[in-house]
Parts: C-alpha cells; sequence; structure tokens
C-alpha cells in the first residue's frame, strides 16, 4: 500500500462516512486499526504471518518447479 | 480471509479443490509426505488420504506435518471447484500464482454459511472490501 492509500485507510478508519460499511463495523467492535498493518503487507508476507502458511506454499514452488 | 488482509488469525489453511480423477490422484500424492490425518477422529482409526478415499467424500478436515488443512469441494453460498476459481482472483504468494478467493467471494460465502463464528466476522470483511477498494489496495 504506498502512502497516498494508506493516509487515505486512516482517515476513513478514523473518520468513517457514516452509513458506510466501515462506520457499522466501528459500531461492532472491530479494531479497524488492524486493517493498516495488513493492507501494508503483500499477499506473500501475509502467508508468512499466518500459522504455517509460508511453508506449504513454498513447497508448492518446489513442487511446480520439480514438475518442469 | 487472511490472505485478502483480514487480521483474524486463522489456524488452518482452507483449499477448493477440483474432482476430476487425477486432480484426485495428485492431491492424495502430494499430501502423503505429511501424513495426513482426518483431524478430531482417534488416532488408531484407520484412515488413508488417497484417490478411493477423496472420491468417496467432499470436504476433508485435516492434520498434516504441515499444518492444519481443510480441502473443500463445495463452498457455501459459492458451489464446487470452477465457481470458486470464477470468484477468485490471482495472487502471487511466496512465488507461486495462487487464486485466492475475493473478499465478495467469502461474505457470499460466510453469508450462506450462516453460522455464529460466519456471521461475526461479516461486519469485519466488508469493513476491509470497502476500505480496499477505496484504498485501490491488494
Amino acid at each position: 500500500m504506498i502512502e497516498e492509500h494508506e493516509k487515505l485507510a486512516l482517515d476513513l478508519i478514523n473518520n468513517p462516512p457514516p452509513g458506510s460499511e466501515i462506520a457499522k463495523a466501528k459500531e461492532f467492535g472491530v479494531d479497524l486499526t488492524l486493517f493498516i498493518s495488513t493492507l501494508r503487507r503483500t499477499p506473500t508476507e501475509r502467508a508468512r504471518v499466518l500459522s504455517q502458511g509460508a511453508r506449504i506454499f513454498q513447497l508448492a514452488k518446489q513442487n511446480a518447479s520439480a514438475e518442469k | 480471509m487472511g490472505l485478502q488482509g483480514s487480521p483474524q488469525v486463522m489456524q488452518d489453511m482452507h483449499f477448493c479443490y477440483e474432482r476430476s480423477r487425477p486432480n484426485l490422484e495428485r492431491l492424495a500424492k502430494a499430501l502423503k509426505p505429511y501424513h495426513p490425518s482426518w483431524r478430531g477422529a482417534p488416532a488408531d482409526l484407520p484412515f488413508h488420504f488417497d484417490a478411493e478415499t477423496i472420491a468417496r467424500g467432499l470436504n476433508f478436515t485435516l492434520s498434516t506435518d504441515l499444518g492444519d488443512i481443510d480441502f473443500l469441494a463445495e463452498v457455501s453460498g459459492l458451489g464446487g471447484f470452477h465457481s470458486v476459481e470464477a470468484a477468485s482472483g490471482v495472487r502471487n504468494v511466496g512465488g507461486v500464482e495462487v487464486h485466492v478467493l475475493s473478499l465478495a467471494g467469502l461474505i457470499k460465502s460466510k453469508t450462506a454459511a450462516g453460522r455464529p463464528r460466519d456471521l461475526h466476522v461479516l461486519p469485519e470483511l466488508k469493513a476491509l472490501e470497502e476500505v480496499k477498494k477505496k484504498t485501490r489496495s491488494e
């Protein structure tokens, strides 16, 4: 996520437009600030922080290479 | 969910698989070295995750040396592999092109599943979808 988008995301999270899904989630009690750190990450980085996530994709890559 | 940017911590990963015979054989062969067992079943219950077993079932909740993995033939609200694939986008994960279910697909699926644990995450997923659209984030 580029800096400009991160600023926009922060603004949306801190001042959600009334009636938006973001506002509803905030009212529901969702910690929206966690979006910032997850959206900063690429899907690969997200997989890496998921339980065991990275290893299975590494193995898939090895298997794909072996099949070529 | 995690790959789409949800901060929810999941202990397992879900894969939707295609049910052609060659694919069932590929799946069984790929998992074999990682000792798949039926999660929640007694350890002494005989279980062989081979093509025959997969053909006789649909959704499998497995423990493996790679962690807990669920293989789903059908996803609530979406259907089988090709419908799920159509609701997915390709992401590069660790150098592998992977079809990752879209947030819209996840929302549809969680809504259809309708269990308390599914409904509980809907506000977060809908908000995340809105933030991603407005910030054009991946």
